[in-house]
């Protein structure tokens, strides 16, 4: 990380780069926990959490009347985190299919974020006014602080991947095996549920409610273009999150109209639309030299033949 | 001000929301039958996740057709959404079959792309367009009344114009196409096999959603047309069994929740397509409490009144077996015990007597059929299942509440007549 600010730093001016060393840690992070989470095909449970958020964002102001960025986020984990209970009480408790329960979810609670949003600022709540940003990110406004507070808790999320590593790639390959064969299963699921979420949450910031699964989606189906080892992969999608998080800002930052979180999704899909084309053995020019076009390779091998 | 909107009837209340909320309402209820119609199908094919993607994706296909000079709501921009809508498809489609993306995670980088895409189209484009971020996300259905065009010689809003056309679109092609469609939806493969072209009933139905979702993306948004299309289909399907019936509840489901969530909005003075899907949220909790048979109440129910049978039976049971040892019956040993002896009582089959309670004649028979299953049971256990005699009551203490008279008498056909149970107690006789 050190020679980044540092090469950077003559390119960008000091605000740019507060914004894109915060963002640029939320993308590896995000990188890194959603190649877990893609695994094991969480992407858009995902994207069920991040529309959630906005409840808990709206909430935390209206309760604390602060506006600082903790304050918020913490709220947006904690409707996120219930937005998935009640994603598994929905499945537990009725025969609605599993799609059907995420689109419920995931509308409903932004339909309760909006309406509590636009209630507060009806009624001239102080500092709703700005609550908006969360819907589709507002990252030009990050300050230093902020900045530091993503930072930390990104590189918090991927220590704890690096430790729980083992662990992780076990149920994330063949969760009934690692059941098994006597590992907490169910509870190292729930913990990678949780990164998962605090990931969507952290990233509020840069992308909003509606784009931030991108970042947690996009880098690991890159990165899984190129390899088909887990470490490899992981070390790929964090790094395809933090370029795309650089190259996102540095680029919305040359004109005050561009937004910075669908500029930074669009970096990230520019390189998926590159690996899909060129990847080695999975590019679609490979295929084709390869001659079966239409041989179709399992994406998970493991979990498909094994399930 | 409580007081008196509570009690209005509805026609003052119509006249008190006046024409422009009139129509606003109007709108949101035929964007949402719209919607709930394709929608329901969606569900049924578990396709409610491209309806999610769908919805977002066709902003840059609005975003495009009105750079191109289309209005909102005309003829171009539905055009241009439906492509795009149905890029979002073949996309997904391509990068599952392809790619080898699994199916979640290709949806998820299709719609968050092509939505990426068109804010920033909308943002770069600024004043040039009418669209703002807002009006992509939530709608903008308190401003449809404002822009109008004549039909034959009426003043209408555009949105409801073309709402009503998409809605008679759709309604015509899912009714001309039903058969084939739910077909599909429940064996694509023996439809294939029966000559149905299931490809083009998929495409046909995608481009219904295509539609609804354009129709009700300027009245409610993105985000708040995937409330549309899956929640009241999903409440629905918990509700009835037969798939146009889902279809015709839905339909009722939607309106009721776009109607009831403008006005509320109205009331509390906030967002009215958010609103919607909050009122819709609670009709699908509704359906997920009252659902005949599945319903969380009605399992709870079924569930509490088999506790009390079994324990009323317990009872009538345990004052048997007192009478049986020449004791008197046992004194209830809870609340729920207690109770269930009261309520034996009311239905006269324990009456008092000088020393606490004893069986009335209805009472000792009901109590003698009890007991006969449970010995009956234990016996056959005894002679088939090579249980330790110790083993054999607990599940002879379940059963007893279960077997029928044929089975006893199957039973005890099988053992033969004048059988004790293991533990050496006779076994009490059928009496009608």
């Amino acid at each position: 990380m050190m020679p980044l600010p540092g090469v950077l730093g003559a390119l960008l001016p000091y605000n740019t780069l507060v914004v894109a060393c915060g963002v640029a840690a939320v993308g590896c992070a995000a990188g890194v926990v959603g190649t877990l989470g893609v695994l094991r095909r969480r992407a858009l449970v995902a994207d069920a959490a991040a529309h959630a958020t906005l409840v808990g964002v709206a909430l935390a102001l209206l309760v604390t009347g602060q506006r600082s960025l903790a304050v918020l986020l913490a709220g947006g984990l904690g409707s996120a985190i219930l937005a998935l209970g009640l994603l598994v009480l929905i499945r537990a408790v009725t025969r609605t299919r599993d799609d059907a329960a995420t689109a419920i979810v995931l509308s409903v609670s932004f339909g309760l974020g909006i309406v509590l949003i636009s209630g507060m600022v009806a009624r001239g709540v102080p500092g709703s006014g700005g609550l908006e940003r969360f819907l589709l990110g507002h990252a030009a406004a990050l300050t230093a602080a902020d900045a530091m507070l993503l930072g930390t808790v990104s590189v918090l999320v991927i220590l704890a991947v690096a430790i729980g590593l083992k662990e992780a790639t076990m149920v994330a390959f063949d969760p009934a095996f690692a059941a098994a064969a006597g590992w907490p299963a169910a509870m190292i699921d729930l913990v990678l549920v949780a990164l998962v979420a605090v990931m969507v949450v952290v990233g509020l910031p840069a992308a909003g409610a509606v784009l931030v699964t991108a970042l947690v989606v996009i880098p690991p189906v890159v990165a899984r273009q190129w390899t088909d080892r887990l470490v490899p992969m992981l070390v790929l999608a964090g790094g395809v999150g933090l370029a795309s998080g650089v190259i996102g800002v540095a680029v919305s930052s040359a004109s005050p109209r561009l937004p910075t979180g669908p500029v930074v999704v669009l970096v990230a899909a520019g390189c998926f639309a590159v690996s899909l084309v060129v990847a080695p053995r999975r590019g679609l020019l490979a295929r084709w030299r390869a001659g079966h076009r239409r041989g179709r390779t399992d994406y998970l091998l493991m979990t498909e033949d094994h399930r | 001000m409580m007081a008196t909107w509570v009690s209005a009837t509805p026609w003052e209340w119509l006249a008190a929301i006046g024409p422009m909320h009139g129509w606003a309402v109007a709108t949101a209820a035929v964007v949402s039958a719209c919607c709930a119609m394709v929608g329901t199908v969606l569900v049924v094919r578990r396709l409610s996740l491209l309806g999610d993607a769908i919805s977002h994706a066709v902003l840059p296909g609005i975003v495009v057709a009105v750079l191109l000079g289309g209005r909102p709501g005309d003829l171009g921009v539905l055009v241009g959404a439906t492509a795009a809508a149905l890029l979002t498809v073949a996309l997904t489609e391509f990068f599952h079959k392809q790619a080898g993306l699994p199916e979640d995670a290709g949806v998820g980088v299709a719609f968050t792309t092509l939505f990426a895409l068109g804010v920033l189209l909308v943002t770069v484009s600024g004043s040039r367009i009418d669209l703002d971020p807002g009006c992509i996300l939530y709608g903008i259905l308190e401003l449809v009344p404002f822009d109008t065009v004549e039909v034959a010689g009426w003043e209408m809003p555009r949105a409801f114009v073309s709402a009503v056309v998409v809605f008679l679109v759709v309604g015509s092609g899912l009714w001309l196409t039903w058969r084939w469609q739910v077909f599909t939806a429940f064996d694509t493969e023996a439809a294939r096999a029966a000559g149905v072209p299931t490809v083009a009933v998929t495409v046909g139905l995608l481009a219904g959603v295509s539609l609804a979702t354009v129709a009700g993306f300027e009245a409610v948004g993105a985000i708040l047309v995937v409330a549309m299309l899956v929640v009241p289909a999903a409440a629905a399907e918990l509700l009835v069994k037969r798939l146009h019936h889902c279809l015709l509840l839905a339909v009722g489901l939607a309106v009721m929740g776009a109607a009831a969530g403008y006005l509320l909005a109205w009331k509390l003075n906030t967002s009215a397509a958010g609103m919607m899907a909050v009122v819709l949220g609670g009709e699908y909790l509704l359906a997920v409490l009252v659902a005949p048979q599945q319903g969380v109440l009605a399992r709870g129910m079924s569930s509490v009144l088999y506790a009390w049978r079994v324990q009323c039976e317990d009872r009538l049971a345990a004052a048997w077996r007192a009478e049986e040892a020449g004791q008197s019956a046992p004194l209830p040993a809870s609340l729920v015990a207690a109770a269930a002896w009261w309520w034996l009582r009311v239905q006269g089959r324990v009456e008092p007597a000088q020393s606490g309670a004893r069986l009335t004649s209805q009472g000792r028979r009901d109590a003698e059929l009890i007991v006969r299953s449970h010995r009956l049971w234990e016996a056959w256990l005894g002679r088939h299942a090579e249980l330790p005699v110790d083993h054999l009551h607990p599940p002879a203490e379940w059963i007893e509440h279960h077997l029928g008279t044929r089975l006893r008498q199957r039973i005890e056909a099988d053992l033969g007549r004048d059988v004790r149970d293991p533990h050496g107690s006779t076994i009490p006789p059928e009496r009608g």
